[in-house]
């Protein structure tokens, strides 16, 4: 316990709690003020509409730009939103003073309890991406968790915050089966490690492949599975082990739109997320499966559907696939209309993608 | 001198062979038509004399255990004026047949359906018909008679007095119906029946034991309808032809005091002559002899009879045109037809008297809003000449005449005088007691026209109250007479359904009753049953502007009403949010107390409201 308190990461974290419970504080003080003089209370929210999204190149990510709507509570289309807003502020403010965390999904029900009725669960969602935009903070940041979880392993040894475990040390090359990147290891502290990469890896399969053939060894790397997109809380991660441990972060995908746009995410973030920051690795470097790979190393490969190329088309639009490989190998995916997975290496041999392609694109990563 | 013999038939056994033209086609149908001919009966006979009606509806099995159909007596009572003793036989015990050319609104026409249903009752049960009657609310007269259908004559079985305190009529009938399938048309009649009545008490005994009762709402009566003459557009050859037998001469009667009249301008009246005796003494006392005594003096002349001859003959015709005098001799019980002697200088005389008047006058007198110079300028129209007389005009000239008349423009709309609208507060009143809505509104237009008869139509719109939703109800009446049957055809349903209610604010399944009331001297319908009126031009025109001014009278009303529930769900909203705001507010910033929101609440009145 003495050790938490004195630990920096610590102090670090409950400055940043500190700072989300004076926001919370203040923004209820002033619905409470407004109310006592008589007056209708009312939020700002920055507007989420396509049209307010914006690309900093500055700071590499898309950001929200000045539109702000007001949210009021003499609007009677209004009033219930603003209630529900209110309920959440509440609700975080209680989860954060008490350490607790909750999912989504418990955000839905607990309204209940409070009689503030969400339709269904992508409202209460909705109310959340809400508060995130007003007090400029990940749903994380007070306590809130999506169900996805991804995973990690590498020799990484982290130390709890989270009450019961305060202090208490942990090293993520323990099991074999990675670690689950969940609200306690979001909150703690990176202590120390030896590795010097970050490998992150779109598939659970590859990911226990990676740990089966000692990639984390052989490369001296921390492997962390997106599991898909990658979920905020593994974003907020990476960007940590890039920042704080100084290590450089590649991606490895599927060959695919799909798969390079999830490693532009952790790049460079998403637009779903634009009125955050601080989610984003803007030096990760993403290896392939690269659209030119297909040809090189000859991997059996899929026809794309409508909706692969629509995408395609999408992201052209995309300020930040205007250069680079981002831009060629977009171009490539749409000429030769097919696609790769990551297993399509097993063709020749199950260790075919440790052994000889990850080598080749780190070293080729290097000039990147 | 020819002669010519006709068959007749009896006015009774023609409708006797015809009855399914009166609604009497099965049990069904007839113990429905036959409540209706006599409730109607008793209402008219008050309405004519400003009586505020107390109708009492009776219907009975005589055997309650058999199956439909089966025997039913029907009774009827009303406080009416009652009928004198010595007319119940000839009114209640023959088919009555007449020309009335006087227009006025009235529910039935010349009575014919009670009759009717007197005729069927006896026909289907052989049981006499029971007539009680007091016009002085002291003596009853109560008859029990027949018809004899052959000769169209009363058969008086009982005739009987006894002491009341009631004026009024009492009617009677045994007849065949079927009352488990006519029952609820005939409870939907009396109940329609007093919503258009409202200044009538309605009593239904029905044959299960159930007593329906509609009361008095309100105690005017609209005032009663004039008779008027007939408009020039509402006539055609056939009524014109009859008009001017009617007017210029009218076929004298040979009755005991027209015969007793001659005498005694003659100064025969304790004297009798023989046919020269006579004709001697009227060439004597011509220039003293009044007009009918002239014609009658002159019809003895060309038949060659005395005043016992005279006495046994009914004078049917005299048509100047072809110089013929048709008679009924009822000693030979035959139609008589002999030539008039165009030499006899009676013959001229004959014919000056019954020429009748000019055709302007004849316009002028026998027509409504009809004045000098529009009879002047209307025979210019017509090519007729104005000053013949019009007891001499030809076929032709006839057909021309009435044409003309159809075609003339220029006459004035007809008067409504001899309508009866209900009006707009005893409808008001009526559909307030019946419905209980939340919205009410009447109205009533001014009169219209079309083909020469008057019209006005009275609506009524109600919404919402004891109103249940679902499908929009109308209530069709004409003449104070509810239309129950046939409605898909009817114009007023037409016009309702070519509404677009939505412009009215009014959704689907509202809850939303229209009365429609069209008054008129001759409803257009549709069919002989009378149960749907025709979508004439002008009707539907009215009835179109009527439902509009109804509609958005209803619109402004669901705006309100609208803007009210939006008020109320507002008020509402807030009740139940704000409490909830203080609540999170209040721990959020740490506080212990509650704000006190309630000020706000207060300040409810400048919310932005947005749909």
């Amino acid at each position: 316990m003495s050790k938490s308190k004195n630990s920096k990461a610590a102090k670090v974290a409950t400055e940043k709690r500190d700072a989300l419970l004076d926001l919370l504080k203040n923004q209820g003080a002033q619905v409470y003020n407004d109310l006592d003089k008589g007056k209708f209370p009312q939020f700002s929210v920055p507007s989420r509409s396509v049209s307010n999204i914006v690309y900093d190149k500055k700071l590499r990510q898309y950001i929200l730009g000045n539109t702000a709507s007001l949210r009021s509570s003499r609007n009677m289309s209004q009033l219930r939103s603003f209630t529900q807003l209110m309920w959440l502020a509440f609700f975080a403010n209680r989860l954060v003073h008490e350490k607790k965390s909750s999912t989504l999904r418990d955000v839905y029900y607990s309204s209940q309890a409070f009689e503030v009725e969400f339709e269904d669960q992508p409202e209460s969602d909705n109310i959340i991406v809400d508060l995130e935009a007003v007090l400029t903070r990940p749903r994380e940041d007070f306590h809130i968790f999506p169900e996805e979880r991804s995973s990690i392993f590498g020799d990484l040894t982290i130390e709890y915050t989270v009450p019961g475990y305060e202090g208490r040390r942990m090293k993520l090359s323990d099991h074999p089966d990675g670690y689950l990147i969940g609200p306690s290891l979001s909150s703690a502290e990176l202590v120390d490690t030896s590795a010097e990469l970050v490998i992150a890896i779109e598939k659970g399969g590859l990911f226990t492949r990676f740990i089966e053939e000692k990639v984390d060894k052989k490369f001296k790397a921390i492997i962390v599975d997106t599991a898909g997109q990658a979920p905020r809380a593994t974003r907020y991660l990476l960007k940590r082990l890039h920042e704080q441990m100084k290590l450089p972060v590649v991606i490895l995908t599927d060959g695919d739109v799909y798969g390079e746009h999830i490693a532009m995410v952790i790049k460079s973030g998403s637009a779903n997320a634009a009125h955050l920051r601080e989610l984003t690795v803007p030096d990760a470097k993403w290896l392939g499966v690269w659209a030119s790979d297909i040809d090189k190393f000859k991997l059996p490969t899929i026809p794309m559907t409508e909706s692969d190329i629509k995408r395609i088309y999408d992201l052209q639009k995309d300020p930040r696939y205007q250069e680079g490989i981002w831009k060629t190998e977009l171009e490539i995916f749409l000429k030769i209309k097919r696609k790769a997975e990551l297993e399509a290496f097993s063709k020749y041999g199950l260790t075919n993608i440790t052994d000889k392609y990850l080598p080749h694109k780190l070293e080729l990563a290097k000039s990147l | 001198m020819s002669k010519e013999v006709f068959n007749q038939i009896s006015p009774s056994e023609f409708f006797y062979r015809n009855r399914d033209l009166a609604g009497f086609s099965n049990p069904t149908r007839s113990l429905y038509t036959a409540v209706r001919e006599f409730v109607e009966n008793g209402l008219d006979a008050c309405d004519q004399q400003g009586i505020l009606p107390d109708i009492h509806l009776y219907i009975k099995a005589v055997d309650p255990e058999k199956p439909d159909p089966k025997p039913y007596v029907l009774t009827v009572k009303d406080n009416g004026p009652g009928m004198d003793s010595n007319q119940i036989p000839l009114a209640f015990g023959t088919v009555l047949y007449g020309s009335k050319f006087g227009l006025k609104q009235a529910r039935g026409m010349f009575g014919l359906g009670a009759t009717m249903a007197i005729l069927y009752g006896q026909i289907t049960t052989n049981k006499p018909v029971t007539v009680s009657s007091s016009v002085d609310g002291k003596v009853l007269h109560k008859y029990e008679m027949m018809l004899d259908i052959q000769k169209n004559k009363p058969v008086i079985m009982k005739h009987t007095k006894e002491d009341t305190n009631k004026k009024g009529l009492n009617v009677s009938i045994t007849l065949d119906g079927d009352y488990s399938k006519a029952g609820s048309k005939i409870r939907d009649y009396v109940y329609q029946t007093s919503l258009i009545t409202p200044y009538a008490t309605i009593t239904f005994d029905d044959p299960k034991g159930e007593k329906f009762q509609y009361k008095r709402i309100v105690d005017t009566m609209p005032p009663a309808p004039t008779i008027i003459r007939p408009h020039p557009h509402g006539v055609d050859v056939e009524t014109i032809r009859r008009m001017i037998a009617d007017t210029h001469y009218q076929v004298p009667v040979l009755d005991n005091a027209m015969i007793d009249k001659v005498k005694k301008e003659l100064g025969l009246s304790k004297k009798n002559l023989n046919f020269e005796g006579i004709m001697a003494r009227a060439e004597k006392k011509w220039s003293s002899l009044s007009r009918p005594v002239r014609v009658i003096v002159a019809v003895m002349s060309f038949l060659n009879m005395d005043f016992d001859k005279i006495m046994k003959i009914r004078l049917d015709d005299i048509d100047l045109v072809h110089k013929r005098l048709t008679y009924y001799d009822f000693g030979d019980s035959k139609l008589v037809t002999v030539d008039m002697p165009k030499s006899s200088s009676y013959y001229k005389q004959l014919a000056n008297t019954v020429q009748g008047d000019s055709l302007v006058t004849f316009l002028t007198k026998r027509f409504q809003r009809i004045g000098q110079a529009t009879a002047i300028k209307f025979s210019e129209f017509a090519s007729l000449k104005a000053e013949k007389r019009i007891g001499s005009f030809t076929n032709e000239e006839l057909v021309q005449l009435s044409d003309s008349l159809q075609k003339y423009e220029d006459f004035l709309t007809p008067d409504p005088s001899c309508l009866a609208p209900l009006g707009e507060e005893p409808l008001r009143k009526g559909m307030k007691q019946f419905f209980k809505p939340d919205f009410l509104e009447v109205y009533q237009r001014s009169a219209s026209a079309y083909s020469g008869f008057p019209f006005v139509i009275e609506m009524g719109i109600a919404y919402g109250g004891s109103i249940p939703p679902g499908k929009m109800t109308v209530y069709r009446f004409a003449n104070r007479i509810p239309l129950l049957y046939d409605e898909g055809s009817d114009v007023v349903l037409k016009v309702v359904n070519d509404t677009d209610w939505n412009r009215y604010k009014v959704k689907n399944e509202s809850p939303v009753v229209i009365v429609s009331h069209i008054c008129s001297t001759r409803i257009p319908y549709k069919t002989v049953g009378k149960e749907n009126v025709a979508d004439r031009e002008e009707i539907e025109k009215e009835i179109r502007l009527a439902l509009q001014y109804l509609s958005r009278k209803l619109a402004a009303y669901m705006s309100k009403r609208g803007l009210a529930e939006i008020e109320k769900k507002r008020a509402n909203l807030y009740l139940k949010y704000l409490p909830l705001i203080a609540q999170f507010s209040t721990e959020l910033a740490g506080k212990n107390k509650e704000p006190d929101y309630k000020k706000v609440i207060k300040d409810l009145n400048n919310v932005q409201v947005e749909e």
